[in-house]
């Protein structure tokens, strides 16, 4: 089955950089947590970033929606947003153009949903604080939206009545989830939203995030290191390793046929029910991105590493229809 | 413990400003063991004369030299500080930790203990122990008192990072490796408390001192040992200011304050250099 | 047949609240269970957030005492060991590999020490041997660690250092609590293969708390599976997951996802996908 997206990007991301730059005490330290990524989202669909704790995934979605603070820098490279023409990146783009996209244009959904209702104050009033300057209208007419709106999530709207402490993990997320989308926004950035909650209400705010998606045809970047939530719910994948991405097309190619000995130990390793074959773990440990191998930065980890492995960094090919991989192996002969 | 005076010395302005005012300080104190008088006697030198070659700084109503007092008073007086930090160090870390530690009825008594130390009135106190003991009231005596009233608060402080520690795991895997309740809070939880210890240090110096010179110049303690308080007070004796002989308390004053910032800047950036996360990004660590 | 563990109608109530209204909560509910002395297994106890598992493994390690019942290690209640007699059989596995050793300290004090206070090594050569000895366990080495600071070191290289750590003490037991939640996909299944094999080659019996129901089918021998701190399920692991009898299980076991849910979502929500199959080449 394909992707629903139409092949309109929203997202353009042209070799992106974005390194930690620290100075403690003549201690200098640059880490090259992004270090040349290009992908792209098109309109409707869910793209997913898969990757390990080190692999940069959770600062390249700070990179893209601009919320970079020291000591992490965008170094190089570009994140166009279609709704925000003339800026290559929303960090280089003028505060008020920044906050006016946001919330409009892009929201988040991050994994600590405590973080973003007050709780000090009942869910009515976040809504209000997030989301009435964008839509305008009357308070009246504001919180008619607001409950047709929780209606459409399948929320009932007495929880607007509520405390967040009042509800629990799995509600608050679906409430902040309601509050990402209730400006209709063209992009919304995931990360992480359901790695705190429990199995079973986890799929119901996967289910819940895609008939939204589905239902406002919006893009969604969606994170998470959690391989059969990937499976289930993106419509295209990437593979993250190193701060690079190493592999990328639709995530069910990616599953039936992965390419990078990266993603194919990614998915073999997995264990399943019913399954009571063998896994094992891969050798070695993540590479420190303060000083990365040379080369793929995969190379002392990989069993197909090839002398040219080690001193030329692979080129990100479309080695089938939809689907590029970055590596020497699977693409003989193409280096950078 | 070389190399990070030296990273200090280089990277931090706050360090190398509050190091040299500190380092006058103590090479003035040092100085009081050259002085060229007798430290108690008076009318060794022609009185009231304002600053010029011979007296630097000018001499007093009652015939000493302003400089050569001021080295003696800035020593003790520093020296009542240290004596009070120390000691108020001591015990506001084994409470905090303990406490912290602990729990149940242990944190609960001294906490108790606590709580009554942080409300009692402090000048009161200390007035009545000077009326009470009057004679035999000396330095170190005023020190260990000032101590028992001046760790109560940093204690608490220090059992808040304590309740934080006992729970993370690696408290758990200390004990599971078989390590008694004295070895896990000085070698793993005392780490983490120093930087609110060094801090404090200096504010608990600052504070004694401040107490001791307010205590001396109304003339509640042991006025016999020259100490920045004590010079004050004479000249406040001999209405020097009315008198025109601002020399007398104009320097040490200024000498005080320059304590007091100078040991205000080292609290600063020692602070910033110990700090268990700076620390981390040092050995390259931190995520 | 000796139990080497067993857990006798185990319950644990915490009171919360402030001054005015404190109300009793009831982790766990009269569970029990025992691990048979002579057959080594891996016992795996399965529950989400709430379940109790986690209060369950502290009462198993003697860090918090039941409320009502008994934990008894060979037949003896657990109360009345000497806990350093009770931490030379029954040790810990902690979730985080990052916060199991204090970042400010080197990784060896703490098996050093191990060795020392559990180990029965006495001078510097016994010491090290038993310390090098249960880091080969692990795949690792002392010269490989000596030295090191936590933050050298990756996720499962750490959870490798503190199984190693655990394993210097010689137990009998190891309680594991989310021992590969937090370690990377590219690394997990080496720490949980890894388990298998202290279990058959040490014959030790493991202890396995997870949310995980996948690691646990592939590990495990023998599983309870809890809500709000009851077991509502228990038996041997592969049959019990295969088909599971308790609506709370059969629950978790349908929300589980796995490479083969591929699609789960567009096949029940995405309408265009559904209309339009294969749009994008």
């Amino acid at each position: 089955m394909s992707g629903a997206g139409d092949a309109v990007p929203v997202l353009q991301v042209r070799d992106l950089q974005a390194h930690f730059r620290t100075h403690y005490f003549g201690v200098n330290r640059e880490v090259r947590a992004v270090d040349g990524v290009t992908f792209e989202v098109n309109r409707n669909e869910i793209y997913g970033l898969a990757g390990e704790s080190s692999s940069g995934k959770t600062t390249l979605v700070k990179t893209i929606a601009g919320l970079l603070k020291p000591p992490l820098e965008m170094v190089g490279g570009s994140a166009r947003f279609s709704f925000l023409p003339g800026w290559d990146a929303i960090g280089r783009a003028p505060p008020e153009v920044v906050r006016a996209i946001r919330w409009r244009h892009l929201s988040y959904i991050m994994q600590g949903s405590m973080n973003v209702l007050n709780p000090l104050r009942r869910v009515r009033y976040s809504f209000r604080d997030f989301a009435w300057r964008h839509l305008g209208g009357s308070k009246v007419e504001f919180d008619a939206r607001v409950v047709a709106h929780m209606e459409r999530v399948k929320l009932d709207p007495s929880v607007l009545d509520a405390y967040p402490h009042e509800l629990s993990g799995g509600m608050r997320q679906r409430v902040t989830i309601a509050l990402a989308t209730i400006c209709k926004p063209d992009f919304i950035i995931a990360d992480e939203p359901t790695t705190a909650l429990d199995v079973v209400v986890q799929k119901d705010v996967l289910g819940m995030i895609r008939a939204i998606q589905c239902e406002m045809g919006s893009s969604i970047l969606f994170i998470t290191h959690d391989m059969g939530v990937h499976a289930a719910l993106t419509d295209r994948l990437g593979i993250m390793y190193a701060g690079r991405l190493v592999e990328d097309g639709e995530t069910p190619e990616i599953f039936s046929r992965p390419l990078h000995p990266y993603t194919r130990h990614l998915i073999a390793s997995l264990p399943r029910i019913g399954d009571t074959e063998q896994r094992e773990g891969l050798d070695g440990t993540p590479p420190n991105l303060a000083a990365p191998p040379p080369g793929c930065r995969f190379h002392p980890r990989c069993p197909l590493a090839m002398p040219v492995c080690t001193t030329i960094v692979p080129a990100m090919v479309e080695t089938l229809p939809g689907h590029r991989v970055a590596c020497h192996a699977v693409n003989p002969g193409m280096a950078t | 413990m070389l190399a990070i005076l030296r990273d200090l010395l280089r990277y931090n302005l706050e360090f190398r400003i509050g190091l040299a005012l500190v380092a006058i300080v103590l090479v003035m104190a040092g100085l009081s063991f050259v002085s060229p008088y007798p430290a108690g006697d008076v009318f060794v030198v022609p009185p009231d004369i304002p600053p010029s070659i011979t007296h630097w700084l000018g001499t007093t109503s009652r015939g000493q030299d302003v400089f050569w007092q001021l080295t003696l008073a800035i020593r003790n007086t520093l020296g009542f500080g240290i004596m009070v930090a120390v000691l108020s160090r001591v015990i506001a870390i084994v409470v905090g930790l303990l406490a912290g530690y602990s729990g149940g009825w242990i944190d609960r008594v001294l906490m108790s203990i606590n709580d009554t130390f942080i409300i009692i009135p402090l000048f009161p106190i200390l007035i009545l122990f000077y009326f009470v003991l009057r004679d035999t009231m000396s330095t170190p005596l005023l020190a260990t008192i000032m101590a028992c009233l001046g760790w109560a608060y940093d204690a608490r402080l220090i059992r808040s990072i304590a309740l934080s520690l006992k729970t993370r795991e690696f408290t758990q895997t200390s004990i599971f490796s078989g390590m008694k309740t004295h070895e896990i809070l000085a070698r793993e939880h005392l780490p983490y408390v120093l930087p609110i210890v060094f801090s404090t240090t200096m504010n608990n110096m600052n504070w004694s001192i401040g107490i001791e010179v307010t205590l001396a110049v109304l003339g509640f303690t042991d006025i016999n040992t020259p100490t920045i308080g004590g010079m004050i007070y004479w000249a406040n004796q001999h209405t020097a200011l009315v008198a025109g002989i601002w020399w007398w308390i104009a320097f040490p004053v200024a000498l005080v304050a320059m304590t007091f910032v100078g040991l205000f800047l080292l609290a600063v950036s020692m602070n910033e250099y110990i700090d268990p996360r700076s620390r981390l990004a040092r050995m390259g660590g931190g995520r | 047949m000796s139990a080497l563990i067993e857990l006798d109608r185990v319950s644990k109530s915490f009171s919360r609240g402030g001054l005015f209204s404190t109300r009793r909560v009831e982790a766990v509910k009269e569970v029990s269970f025992a691990l048979d002395a002579d057959k080594p297994e891996i016992f795996t106890v399965i529950g989400e957030s709430g379940s109790g598992k986690s209060t369950l493994a502290r009462m198993i390690l003697g860090i918090h005492a039941p409320s009502s019942g008994q934990v008894r290690l060979g037949g003896r209640d657990v109360a009345t060991y000497e806990r350093r007699a009770f931490m030379a059989e029954v040790q810990p596995i902690f979730q985080n590999p990052f916060e199991a050793f204090n970042p400010l300290k080197r990784l060896d004090r703490y098996l050093f020490m191990t060795a020392e206070r559990f180990g029965g090594a006495t001078g510097t050569s016994a010491v090290d041997g038993s310390v090098d000895e249960a880091l080969r366990q692990v795949g690792l080495s002392l010269p490989e660690i000596k030295g090191r600071f936590p933050h050298e070191l990756s996720g499962g290289q750490l959870q490798r250092v503190a199984i190693a750590r655990a394993l210097v003490a010689k137990p009998r037991l190891i309680v594991a609590d989310e021992p590969v939640s937090m370690i990377d996909a590219s690394l997990r299944m080496s720490i949980v293969n890894l388990f298998g094999r202290l279990r058959d080659e040490l014959g030790l019996s493991i202890v396995y708390i997870t949310h995980d129901l996948a690691t646990a089918y592939y590990i495990s021998d023998r599983l309870i599976i809890m809500q709000q701190g009851v077991v509502v399920e228990q038996g041997p692991a592969r049959a019990v997951l295969s088909a599971p009898t308790h609506p709370y299980s059969r629950q978790l076991r349908d929300a589980v996802l796995t490479p083969d849910s591929a699609g789960a979502f567009r096949a029940t929500h995405s309408r265009k996908a559904a209309e339009t199959p294969g749009a994008r080449s």
